[in-house]
């Protein structure tokens, strides 16, 4: 029996692919039920904050960048699986990419809606979010672009415009198929999607070479995007904030924990949406591969981050230093450390070991571990000032945690309702064998 | 005009049909060839020209300078000076601008595919389109009427397996 994808008949791959649109098992509507449960709590809690003002979280004096922030680095780095990883194979024509972009694409167009949310959440009045923009006004107040905030703005609204096509552009062909053969509103939703796409030469010949510059743009832009947020931390002059390699830190971060996600995805919708012959052993040992690698360059960042604090024995960094290895937030430290290089390591690095299982639960491991970074990064240095006087503690509470797990749902239900409309992988990237056609 | 369609199982086939058609005078600009997935013809048999990474470039740079004129001016019409930065510098805005840029030439990409493509605007609606197979591909010509015969009897003669013919 054929395990690679390219093997299969053409018709099989298409009924595979198309065959999850239609129908909701149990399973599904079970998954959707317990997502919006999450989710509409989170909207709840959110509503419950607007209501009360910021006094319902857990930010206080000094501390005022909490797991709001750190929710929106997590999201805009797990929003690195998709577009950057779909480029990088795509320019670099590996094979094996085909079932695998699509997938991850998604899972950058989502993670970056819902990571943009968060700095909205975390204004408090954020009906007040407008303010950011640059509309005329008669008192001729502008935005201040010299503020890393607006880079912010303008760098997640050009990846998520840029995503949006990104992800847009090779779906047409497939919705144009949908389009022939489906129920009244669905022909009618698939084929306004797919602008009349016939399939002529003049129309693969403009995508293709338009899915290629993308490629290359948004390469740029993502890398832009997590090293702004780096910025956000870099250009303030806090202890273990102030850092050069902050950017390229932030951008291998991003990459890893954005892997890390995309193997998530693939091995649940392996499972559940039965494709086992596209999402095979050797795609999770080529991604596992790629996750190892960027745990040891992970683990190569954050050495030489530390160890230059260490070395230079400031007296502001070596407090945040401390508190973050043998203090307040050792614990979380060491445990970034246990899920974001050991677990990997020995899951990874040993090839016996490197089985579907294995790479997945590595994946969660790195997921967490990331998340716990993002905490470490942002907490410890705001909750240790210059000022000893002045430090704080910083713990968040139900509204916030409420929040924070809407979005995991979040993610979650956009991403169901993304494989019910679309297929999860590109069709019409495999390419027909006559032979074995009826 | 009239419209010619023939299908073909073999790629070969039909590039030999195009290079035939073109020795004889048809345009690439009227030869379409359809198909389930992209298909690549050798260099010179149909090459189409593209202009996306051109208006990209432009795009990019129209992008980057309106919105780095927009800062310029919004800076100056109310000067504020924060943390001991000029009003204007490179390296505080830099990085809109850089963004700015991508937004552009992404945007300009997409909007010269649509036209490219002939999915907005160009495209000529009363054109027929075939149906193709999985795996066989079919070549639309458009000719005249007095081109019509030997334009058939070339198609039939490289191999295609089905026929049609639209309009008058």
């Amino acid at each position: 029996m054929a395990t690679v994808p390219e093997l299969l008949p053409y018709k099989r791959i298409r009924e595979d692919l198309f065959r999850p649109l239609s129908g909701i098992s149990r399973r599904y509507a079970a998954a959707a039920l317990v997502a919006f449960v999450i989710g509409a709590t989170g909207l709840l809690a959110w509503g419950y904050q607007l209501r009360r003002g910021m006094g319902v979280t857990g930010l206080n004096r000094p501390v005022y960048w909490g797991i709001y922030i750190v929710d929106f680095v997590f999201w805009i780095g797990i929003s690195h699986a998709g577009t950057l990883i779909s480029a990088i194979l795509r320019l670099t024509d590996a094979a094996w990419r085909k079932p695998v972009t699509r997938a991850a694409e998604a899972i950058t167009l989502f993670a970056l809606m819902i990571g943009g949310m968060f700095p909205i959440i975390h204004l408090g009045r954020a009906w007040r979010f407008y303010w950011l923009l640059p509309y005329p006004n008669w008192r001729l107040l502008w935005p201040n672009f010299r503020s890393p905030l607006l880079w912010d703005l303008t760098a997640i609204v050009t990846y998520l415009t840029g995503s949006a096509i990104y992800l847009y552009l090779p779906l047409i062909p497939d919705v144009a198929q949908l389009a022939k053969h489906n129920t009244p509103w669905r022909r009618k939703f698939y084929r306004a999607l797919s602008l009349g796409w016939t399939g002529s030469d003049r129309e693969w010949h403009a995508l293709e070479r338009t899915v290629k510059l993308l490629a290359c743009l948004i390469l740029a832009v993502a890398i832009s995007v997590h090293t702004v947020v780096a910025w956000d931390f870099a250009m303030a002059i806090a202890p273990m904030w102030h850092s050069t390699i902050f950017g390229p830190y932030f951008v291998a971060g991003a990459i890893f924990s954005g892997i890390a996600a995309l193997l998530l995805v693939m091995a649940a919708l392996r499972k559940l949406l039965h494709l086992e012959f596209y999402f095979t052993p050797h795609h999770f040992n080529n991604l596992a591969k790629l996750l190892l690698l960027m745990s040891l360059l992970w683990l190569y960042f954050t050495v030489a981050e530390n160890l230059t604090v260490w070395y230079g024995n400031e007296p502001n960094e070596m407090a945040v230093f401390g508190t973050r290895t043998h203090a307040r937030f050792a614990p979380l430290f060491w445990a970034m450390v246990v899920l974001n290089f050991v677990i990997p390591f020995v899951l990874l690095g040993i090839r016996r070991l490197r089985t579907i299982r294995n790479a997945t639960i590595a994946a969660t491991s790195v997921v967490v571990g990331m998340w716990i970074e993002r905490f470490i990064i942002v907490v410890p240095t705001l909750s240790t000032p210059r000022l000893a006087s002045a430090s704080g503690f910083y713990s968040a509470t139900w509204v916030e945690i409420a929040i924070t797990a809407a979005t995991f749902a979040a993610m979650a239900m956009l991403y169901m309702i993304f494989a019910k409309l679309f297929p999860i992988i590109a069709v019409w990237e495999f390419k027909p064998h006559p032979e074995e056609e009826e | 005009m009239i419209y010619l369609t023939a299908e073909f199982r073999d790629r070969a086939a039909a590039a030999e049909a195009i290079r035939l058609l073109r020795e004889n005078g048809i345009a690439p600009a009227d030869l379409d060839v359809f198909s389930e997935e992209p298909v690549e013809f050798p260099r010179g048999v149909l090459d189409r020209s593209s202009r996306i990474s051109l208006a990209s470039v432009l795009g990019g740079i129209l992008f980057g300078v309106l919105a780095t004129a927009f800062i310029f001016w919004t800076q100056h019409d109310y000067p504020l000076i924060t943390g001991g930065m000029p009003l204007s510098s490179f390296w505080a805005t830099g990085v809109i601008t850089f963004e700015m840029t991508m937004l552009g030439a992404s945007l300009a990409a997409f909007v010269w595919f649509l036209r490219e493509s002939g999915l907005i605007g160009r495209r000529d609606r009363s054109a027929p389109v075939p149906h193709v197979d999985p795996g066989s591909l079919c070549l639309r010509v458009r000719c005249t009427a007095e081109k019509a015969g030997w334009a058939s009897e070339s198609l039939r003669r490289t191999g295609a397996i089905a026929f049609g013919a639209q309009g008058e």
